[in-house]
Formats: C-alpha cells, structure tokens, sequence
C-alpha cells in the first residue's frame, strides 16, 4: 500500500500572486457549493426569502398607505429595486461578520489568510445577488411589472458601487466583529433602523424637510435614490443625491478594512 | 512562548526533533515554522516547501465530504490537472470506503485522522512538520504511516514533536533543545535527548537493544514492566506531594511513563514475535495467537499467511 501513494508534485514554489488566486478560487467553490448543495433546499430559499420579504413588504405598504403614489414608479418595481439594493449591501456585511470565525480551521494551510475568506464571501454573495436581481427582472417583465432597467448602464454603475460599500463595510465589520464579539451584537442590531433610514420603504420624498439633510448622511440613500433614478424614467427624488459621497464612504471602508486586516492578521488567526 | 529571540537555521535534508518542557515552545516553534503563527518580532524565511503538520484533522469542513475536503486542500496548494491523481492518492491511503463520499461530520475520529495523513502525504513536500498532538489513529494505521513516511526519507525531511524518544529515535538524525528560552542545536539526537534529560534531572534512559532470542526479549520485556512500575510510582509519588518535590516537573514524570509504556509494548511485541515463531515450528499453534485486533477476517488471515 504504501509503494502504491506516489507523491505528486503539487505544492511547486509560487509566487504571492499565484498562491492567493488559487486560494480565492479554492475557497469560492467551497462556498459556493456549501451555500448551494450543503442545505437540501439551499437554492429554492435563496430564491423564495427576498421573494417572501418582498411580499410582505409590498402588502404592508397596500394596507397602510394605499393612496399614497410614489411620482414616477410604480411602487411594486420601486420596492423591489430598494429591497435588491439594501439586501446587497447588508449580506455583504453580514455574511462577512461570520467569515472569519467559521473558516478558523483553514487558518492550519498558511495560505490561507483571514482576508481571503471576507474577500470570497463578499465577492460570492454579490453574484448570487446580481444573479437573483437579473432573475427577477426577468420574471417581473414577463409579468408585465415594468421591471427592466431605463438606463441599465446606470443602474449596474449604481449597484456596483453598493457592491462596493457592503464590500468595504464588510472588510471593516469582520475584523472588529472577530476581535470585539459585542461589536458584531451592535452591527446586527443596526440592521433594522437602517433600513428604515435608507429610504427602501418609506421614500425619502416623504420625510420632512428639516430632517432630509439628516438622512442623507447615510451612503446607502445616494445608493439606492440613484439606483432608482436609472431604473426609472420618470422618477423624483432629493437634489442633493450624489454618488461621488458613496464612494468616499465605500473607498474609505474599503481601505480601512484593508489596513484591520494586515493590522491584526495574527490576532485574527490565533483564537 | 517560552522562546524569545531565537536565531536558527535549519538545514535541508536533515530530519530534525524539537525537545524541550512542556510550555519551552516547541509546538509554538512548530507552529512558526509552518506559518501558522506569525512571530512578535523578527521573521521566519522557509527556503523549502514546508507542509502543515502532518495528520492535522482540523483543517477540514464538517458539512462537506471527504472528497471536497480533499479537492480543497488540493486547489490551495496549485494543483489543477494532478488534482484527480490526489483524490486518488489520500482515498487509496485513507481507506475509509464509501464514507469518502459522506460528510466529515459523521467520520470517527479515527477515520478524520487516516484521512488527514492521506492528505499530508499525498503532496510532495520537502519539508514535513509533525506534531505529536495532532497525531492519532490506531497502532495498525500509525503503522501504515509512518512506512509510508519512510519511503519518502531520502526527499524530503521531517522536523517533528514527540515525546516519545522512541519515536524521535526512529525518525531524526538532529535534535534541537528549547530550554530557558534558548535553542540548542546537536548533531546526533541522542546527544540531545541526553542533553534534554541533564538539563532536567540526570536521568538517562537506557538506549534500546534489539533481542536475539525469546529468553532475551522476556528479559527485557521484564525489565521494561519494572521500569514501567517505578515511573509509575515516581508519578504517584510526585502527584501525592504536589509542591515539594518541585525538583523534578511533573509532566517530565508523566512523559517518562509514557516512554517505559511505549518500551513495554515494544518488548511485548518482541516476545511474542518469538513465541509466535516458536510456536509455528512446534505446530499450528501460532495460528491461536490473536492477531491485529480491528481488520477484517479476510486481512487477518492474509496477515497470518504472511507473518
């Protein structure tokens, strides 16, 4: 038996470049099939739950604010790209909170670096949420919800950089999750008054002057106002919306992040 | 962490053993020298292609199977076409059947650990990393490894953690001692396994002698039962009078009861290779002698045919 191993020359010195693409593609398989195939309905509640958050949503809006139109979008198509859009940004946060501890075991192979893994979440999650979003405008057009994209430049300009921003808050939150466990509790609390406050239900039009300047504090509403504007022909929305913001808060967390993890890479690794 | 500003340099080709007490740093030099950990200050440069300790089962994702595991492992260090030849490599090493295909989660412990050596040693490494306290696996499969690391002597080297001197014997040709947060490096690693002992204590273990006959091996086997029984006692002794005896470490006590129990079984197996081959001239009676304890009926027999 023990003729029978031949060893097989698989671990040639590579330089930095070659290790980390492969451990990137090494990694995004093993998510992408343990987020698919490992739970047995792994793919029909991917599909389902925005599905079911959406209906929700939708009836709730039916019931208390019937009457109440949104200048230039149908509220259907203009909850869903909301929803799309705020999703994107807080499952590239979330799913990289819980990156760093669930690899912990990698951490053996020193290939394998704690910024990989949020890396390869945040870049597999954002696929599988442009792939959902295409999906759905597809179907919605089919059932004539007019949800196709007036300037689809625009809008795949517009999620990328909310792609962009859930990516840098990602990179940021998962260190500071893993090395201060608390800070993980506040980020996930957050997650409701965000969504208040980034105008996915409730349009900002509606808030009252004095406090609009307030709200647009938050990146996210620059994201998802600009998104709809390219999604919509017709639609209205503050002035002030301006994507140059977005970027400064999505450069700067990219970067932050970046520097946590060469910062306490040790410390991320160790416990 | 006990160590602290070290300066070493390893040579290539030489099979190393790390010794020292328990919290000298020998797993946490290990550890550096893998690139698991980094170090507080100052670097670590492997001019070889350095493995992750050998039989680590740590690695390895509960929800998947075996095989994705192992394509995993694979994908990490490069390899793209040989990946098939790999499978292949840890799940004819490995041996576990069709649990290969099941999750890693249902696996025993023992099985976890076949599979962790097949993977080890399915990459052709320069230099292999063993520690002792990743290493499980029944005696029939240790066996099995460590054959399959003696075939590979000669290309590449292994740096390792034992506590077993017998075990450091039959592997490293040099020895390193961590010892007050310093590093001593010997040629020839029975200078550092005495060395290890006179840092301690004074206490020198015999070194071990093959038998020639029963009579010799039932004398060693009765020589290493009583030793056996002494480190015991020592041990009990030691644990009784916790604080006072400080002069020898407890946990030195209990290494040397590990080593008189792992010379007790040699001794034993020893005698019974003799009886067993006194026996089959005699007449079939060494056919009684029960064999390897957990193989098949079908394996045992072709052991029997074979021994």
């Amino acid at each position: 038996m023990a003729d029978s191993m031949l060893p097989i020359a698989g671990a040639r010195s590579r330089g930095a470049w070659r290790v980390a693409r492969s451990v990137w593609f090494a990694m995004f398989m093993r998510e992408a099939i343990s987020r698919t195939m490992a739970d047995r309905m792994g793919w029909f509640w991917m599909i389902f739950e925005p599905l079911a958050i959406i209906g929700v949503m939708v009836s709730i809006r039916g019931l208390f604010m019937s009457g109440s139109e949104i200048s230039g979008a149908d509220h259907v198509p203009w909850m869903i790209v909301g929803l799309m859009g705020f999703g994107l940004f807080r499952e590239n946060m979330m799913r990289a909170l819980g990156a760093i501890d669930a690899n912990k075991g990698l951490f053996a192979y020193r290939q394998v670096k704690p910024v990989d893994t949020v890396l390869v979440r945040c870049f597999l999650e954002g696929m599988l949420k442009s792939f959902l979003f295409l999906m759905f405008m597809l179907i919605g057009d089919l059932l004539q919800f007019e949800l196709m994209p007036d300037h689809p430049l625009g809008v795949l300009l517009d999620w990328l950089s909310l792609w962009a921003l859930g990516w840098g808050a990602g990179l940021t939150v998962s260190v500071l999750g893993d090395l201060v466990p608390e800070f993980g509790r506040v980020v996930r609390i957050l997650n409701l008054p965000l969504l208040l406050l980034s105008g996915v239900i409730l349009p900002v039009m509606y808030m009252p002057y004095p406090y609009r300047d307030y709200l647009l504090w938050n990146p996210l509403v620059h994201g998802l106002e600009s998104m709809r504007v390219a999604f919509f022909p017709g639609y209205h929305t503050l002035n002030d919306i301006d994507m140059t913001y977005l970027w400064f808060w999505a450069l700067s967390l990219l970067a932050l992040g970046l520097l946590l993890h060469i910062r306490f890479a040790a410390r991320l690794k160790a416990h | 962490m006990g160590a602290r500003g070290l300066n070493l340099s390893i040579p290539a080709g030489v099979s190393v053993g790390l010794l020292g007490r328990n919290g000298a740093g020998k797993s946490t030099l290990l550890r550096l020298i893998g690139g698991m950990d980094t170090p507080d200050r100052g670097e670590i440069v492997r001019a070889s292609r350095v493995s992750w300790p050998i039989g680590l089962a740590g690695g390895f994702q509960g929800s998947m199977t075996g095989r994705q595991n192992v394509k995993f492992v694979a994908r990490i260090h490069g390899a793209n076409d040989e990946i098939e030849e790999i499978i292949a490599a840890v799940e004819s090493f490995a041996d576990i059947g069709r649990a290969f295909d099941e999750p890693i989660k249902t696996y025993s412990s023992g099985m976890r650990s076949r599979l962790a050596f097949g993977l080890s040693l399915a990459f052709d490494f320069d230099v292999y990393l063993s520690d002792e306290a990743t290493a499980v696996g029944d005696r029939h499969f240790k066996q099995k490894a460590s054959e399959a690391f003696k075939a590979r002597i000669g290309r590449a080297s292994l740096i390792m953690v034992s506590h077993g001197e017998g075990v450091l014997r039959e592997f490293c040709q040099a020895g390193i001692l961590l010892d007050r947060g310093r590093a001593f490096w010997f040629d020839e690693i029975e200078a550092a396994i005495e060395a290890y002992h006179s840092a301690g204590d004074g206490y020198a273990p015999p070194r071990p002698a093959a038998p020639r006959n029963l009579e010799e091996a039932k004398r060693a086997l009765a020589e290493a039962n009583a030793r056996f029984d002494a480190a015991r006692e020592a041990l009990d002794a030691a644990g009784d009078s916790a604080a006072e005896t400080a002069a020898i470490p407890e946990e030195t006590l209990r290494w040397r009861l590990d080593d008189a129990r792992e010379r007790v079984h040699e001794a034993r197996r020893q005698v019974q290779q003799f009886t067993a081959r006194k026996g089959r001239k005699g007449g079939p009676r060494g056919q009684e002698r029960p064999t390897a304890n957990n193989t098949s009926p079908d394996k045992t027999s072709a052991k029997a045919k074979r021994s």
